[in-house]
This record gives C-alpha cells, sequence and structure tokens, in this order.
C-alpha cells in the first residue's frame, strides 16, 4: 500500500508540475486510484481531518471567492487605484509604487489571481494613457500580490492550508507574517528603480490623460458598495476574533458570503460564477493524496529524514524550510507543495518543545512557498494569469524575461525573511 | 436568394474595409485569400471588439472612467492594419452555403456559427452572400 501510495503521489506530482495533463485530471485521477486500491477508503479520505479532504479549507475559499465575487461588482477598486494613479501625478515611478502597494494590500485580503485580474486592466489603461511600457508594472504588481498574500490566513492558499494543519489564527498570521511582508515590500520599493531601469520615462504632454480619468464613474453601485464593505468588516472582524468566538475561520466567510448574497441581491449565477470548481475539486484530490501518505506512515518517516538531517536543530531545521521552499515553489505550483509540507512540518513541530521555534517552522514554510512564487513565470497562478492577459492587450511578456526578475525578487524576498526569522524566534524569543 | 455581396482580402486596409461596412450599414464582410476564395466571414461585431481595448473587454467599469476625447481614439488602431488582424486568433469554421441550398439549410449554418452572414458559393466561385435580414424576409414573406 506504501509504494502504491508513493507511486500514484509521484505520478500525478510529476503531472502538475509538467501540465502534460489538466491539474485537475491529475489530482482527482490520483485519489481515485488510492480509493480504488484500496490505499485510503471513504472514511480516511471525507472523514478525517488528518487524512482527508481539509473541509475547513475548501469552505473558506469558496466562502470567499462568493465574497470577492460580489465585491469586485462593486468598482471600488478600479476607484482606488485609478485615484492612486491621479495622486501620483503622472510620474510612472510613483504610479508602479502606489499600484503595487494597492496590489499588495488587496492581496492580503482577496486571493491572488482576483487581485490582479483587478489591477492589470487598470493598470494597462493608465500605462497606454501615460505612453510608457506596461510590462514592468505588471510584473511588478504581480510579485507585490504574491509578497502581499503572505501577510494574512486569507491572502493566500498555501496559508490557509498552513492554518488549518498548524492550528495557527488569523491573528497568528497578522502577528508574525504581517510585519515581515511590511519589511518586504518596503525592501521592493528600494530596488524597483534600479530592478527596472529605464522603464520610468514618460512624455509630460501624456500626463494630463492621466489626470482626465474620471475614477467616480468607476463606482457602479454605491448601495452595493456600502452593503459590501460592510460585510467585508465584519468577516475582517470574526476572522480576527475566531479564536475568541471559537469559530472556524470557514464558519466565518460561509457566513459572511451567504449574508452578502442574502442583502445584495445579486443574481446567483453572478456569483456562482465566480467561484472557482475546479480550484476546489482540486484541492480536495490533493488532500486525498496526501493524506493517504500520512496513513500509510510515509509523511512520518519523511519527518523523521529531515529530522536527521538537520540533526534535531530547529534553526537548521527553519532555514532548510525557508531555502528549499522557495526553490520549489518557483519550479512546481505552491499549493500541492505546501499540501504536501504541511503534514512533515507538522510532524517536525511535535519534536520541539520551544513554542517560538515550533511556530517558526511554519513561518518559514508559508514565508517560503509564497515569496518563491515569484521565481519564476509559472511559479504562481497570478504570474500566469498577468502574463496572459498582457499577451492578449499585445504586450507578450517571456518566461525569461519573468524569470529574470522573479529570481532577484525571490532571492531579496528569502534573503530578508531569514534573518527576520533568526532574530524573532531564536535571538529574542 | 443570393446577393451581391462585397468581398475583401485578407491583406486589404482594415480602415478601408471598415468604412465599407459602416457607409452601407452591413452586418458583416465576406474576406477571401490571395486566390479568391472565401477565408472568413469578418462580422462587425467582432470589428467593434477589436476596437475596444483588451483592458476594458476585461473590466468593462473602466469604460466609464475615459472620457470623450480619449474615447474617440479607439478608431486610431484601424491605422495601418490589415483586415486578418480583424479576425479571431482562433480559427473558426467557414460559414459558407451551395447556391441551392434551402432556406432552413441556410439557417441552420447561421444558428450554428452565429454568424450574421453566409457567402453563397457555386463550385468554388462565391456567387454572393445572404445575411441574415434577407433570410428572415424570405421566412416571413407570403409566397
Amino acid at each position: 500500500m506504501t509504494v502504491i501510495a508513493v507511486v500514484v503521489f509521484v505520478v500525478a506530482y510529476v503531472l502538475i508540475a509538467t501540465e502534460w495533463t489538466h491539474k485537475l485530471l491529475a489530482a482527482l485521477g490520483g485519489a481515485a486510484v488510492l480509493l480504488a486500491f484500496g490505499v485510503t477508503d471513504s472514511e480516511h479520505a471525507f472523514y478525517s481531518q488528518e487524512t482527508g479532504v481539509d473541509w475547513n479549507v475548501i469552505f473558506l475559499l469558496l466562502g470567499m471567492m462568493i465574497i470577492v465575487g460580489v465585491l469586485r461588482r462593486t468598482g471600488v477598486f478600479e476607484y482606488v487605484a485609478i485615484w492612486a494613479a491621479k495622486r501620483a501625478k503622472g510620474s510612472p515611478l510613483r504610479v508602479m509604487i502606489l499600484l503595487r502597494l494597492i496590489t499588495a494590500i488587496a492581496s492580503a485580503f482577496l486571493d491572488n489571481v482576483t487581485t490582479v485580474l483587478l489591477i492589470a486592466p487598470v493598470t494597462l489603461l493608465v500605462c497606454e494613457r501615460l505612453g510608457v511600457d506596461p510590462v514592468p508594472f505588471l510584473i511588478a504588481e504581480v510579485m507585490a500580490s504574491n509578497i502581499g498574500g503572505t501577510a494574512t490566513l486569507i491572502g493566500d492558499p498555501p496559508n490557509i492550508i498552513i492554518a488549518s494543519r498548524s492550528g495557527l489564527t488569523f491573528n497568528d498570521f497578522l502577528i508574525h507574517l504581517t510585519p515581515l511582508v511590511a519589511i518586504e515590500l518596503a525592501v521592493f520599493t528600494l530596488v524597483l528603480p534600479r530592478l527596472f531601469k529605464g522603464s520610468f520615462a514618460v512624455d509630460p504632454d501624456k500626463v494630463h490623460n492621466v489626470l482626465r480619468l474620471n475614477e467616480r464613474e468607476a463606482i457602479q453601485d454605491s448601495r452595493l458598495l456600502i452593503k459590501s464593505g460592510a460585510v467585508l468588516l465584519a468577516v475582517l472582524i470574526g476572522f480576527v476574533g475566531h479564536a475568541l468566538f471559537h469559530v472556524e475561520p470557514a464558519v466565518v466567510a460561509l457566513l459572511g458570503a451567504g449574508l452578502l448574497v442574502l442583502i445584495s441581491k445579486v443574481p446567483t449565477k453572478d456569483y456562482m460564477g465566480s467561484v472557482e470548481w475546479q480550484t476546489l475539486l482540486f484541492f480536495a484530490g490533493l488532500f486525498v493524496m496526501v493524506g493517504a501518505l500520512v496513513k500509510t506512515g510515509v509523511i512520518a518517516n519523511l519527518a523523521e529524514v529531515v529530522g536527521d538531517a538537520t540533526g534535531g536543530r530547529p534553526l537548521v531545521a527553519v532555514m532548510l524550510i525557508l531555502f528549499v521552499s522557495a526553490v520549489l515553489s518557483g519550479i512546481v505550483d505552491n499549493i500541492p507543495y505546501v499540501a504536501t509540507m504541511s503534514p512533515v512540518v507538522l510532524e517536525l513541530t511535535k519534536g520541539v518543545t520551544n513554542h517560538a521555534h515550533a511556530h517558526a517552522l511554519w513561518w518559514a514554510l508559508a514565508a517560503g512557498a509564497d515569496f518563491g512564487g515569484n521565481a519564476t513565470a509559472v511559479g504562481a497562478s497570478a504570474n500566469v494569469v498577468v502574463i496572459g492577459i498582457a499577451l492578449r492587450a499585445g504586450y507578450p511578456i517571456s518566461f525569461w524575461e519573468f524569470t529574470r526578475k522573479g529570481v532577484v525578487i525571490t532571492a531579496i524576498t528569502i534573503l530578508t525573511a531569514a534573518p527576520y526569522l533568526w532574530l524573532r524566534y531564536f535571538v529574542l524569543s | 436568394m443570393a446577393e451581391e455581396f462585397p468581398v475583401v482580402g485578407l491583406d486589404s486596409a482594415a480602415r478601408e474595409a471598415v468604412e465599407l461596412l459602416a457607409v452601407r450599414r452591413l452586418p458583416g464582410l465576406i474576406v477571401v485569400d490571395s486566390k479568391g476564395e472565401p477565408h472568413s466571414v469578418l462580422p462587425a461585431s467582432q470589428v467593434v471588439r477589436f476596437l475596444v481595448p483588451s483592458y476594458v473587454q476585461d473590466d468593462p467599469s473602466l469604460a466609464r472612467v475615459i472620457d470623450e476625447s480619449l474615447a474617440d481614439q479607439v478608431a486610431d488602431k484601424l491605422a495601418n492594419v490589415p483586415v486578418r488582424r480583424l479576425l479571431p486568433s482562433d480559427p473558426v469554421e467557414l460559414p459558407v452555403v451551395n447556391h441551392d441550398d434551402t432556406v432552413l439549410e441556410v439557417a441552420a449554418i447561421m444558428a450554428r456559427l452565429r454568424c450574421p452572414l453566409v457567402a453563397v458559393m457555386k463550385g468554388r466561385k462565391i456567387i454572393g452572400a445572404i445575411t441574415a435580414s434577407r433570410l428572415l424576409e424570405l421566412v416571413v414573406t407570403p409566397h
């Protein structure tokens, strides 16, 4: 059974990484084979939190997708982005800094793909008005999205998986990862002019084209905006207090989604259309496959190997997880990577007595996997989406054009995260 | 049932083709290749789609934030562009019918391809076209 679990997992992983088949087919196919061979069963696959589908993750994603589906109809994101571009007074560098900041903040609360789907069209509009190449702006924004998404429990799917497996709360993420993300964004801002050297020249005559954009027209329905804003605020309060109220984040998100659907009166097909069913099913398949590895003892053995390799020293384990996660997440999608590594890290934390050190293992996984998504053009779903939008607009971004910048930013963010983790959890704790 | 209909080449100037559409208020144009054989039908709606920036298609709310003078510049996209650039990037089935096809056959092709215009062929030669409005006229006119 162990051999079948490993072979099916490796084959599915190769198919997902190489995209020889659709990733959904690989994940569900792998899960089906494991069920057919009796490696796992319905009890373990559907009802066990350790070895089966993590419904907290699935329903948290579902709830947030519905909330975002209604929220994006308000036009508030476009309003803020155009308002910021006008405040930049036509300076391309200032436009880039502000749009990147908005992207990072939005990504902390919305999923990264949704955020870039919202910011990329506005960016193309502003850049066209300024007569500057939008490619550096789009690359900077998607990188800010991957960095900003690291800040909260709901910012990036890997964080949702980590939270569910580790039991860490929304506030834990805010306290431990948000300061790191703030530092990363400050460093990113400092390197922007050098990273995108030569991208900021603008014809002064074109500046007024941006100033003539009317951001107020972007707000389509002010009543919907007020309702959505109120529900989003309530959901965020629910997230912050979920440990206090003894309510899982998934329940908070689902209640918020239900309330918003009820009061917004948005047609069913509109908000259900924003749910990425394929992503949810992909997660389900992944959880069954990883659960089979847990059930057959493969994960426990892997954790033992990692523990031995680090000599039981938590700092070495933290740095190993950080750097290996960054490299692997640049090559394969960080969602299957974190789904696999979370049980391994959970096993590792059982052998660590110091709570700060145990938490540092989780933060290393989150930072490594999330920041690592910037390394290549295929490292994160948001990268692929932005490259597609740019291509349709007539601005192709090659794999290497993206990766040249991505490797630099990943190296900078990981080299910033390493001393943060060392200082905060090993020197100052 | 076929009527005479203007055709344009793949490498004809897009601006002239669009002017033809506009002046004669046509639902589309038949596009032919260098041998004069039908290549595709260019519906007017496809031209409109080409004129709308991709970022506005992705986020229609942005159309409202652009003022009238800037919006007027959309036609600039047609300058120095051949007709082939106006066509959809993915190849679509050619909407053609034979000169002896029935009204129902023509309607079936139009409905399936969601095309307002079909080219009428006799052998390998285009002898005209049938528009959706001409088809409806034939359907409702008492015989």
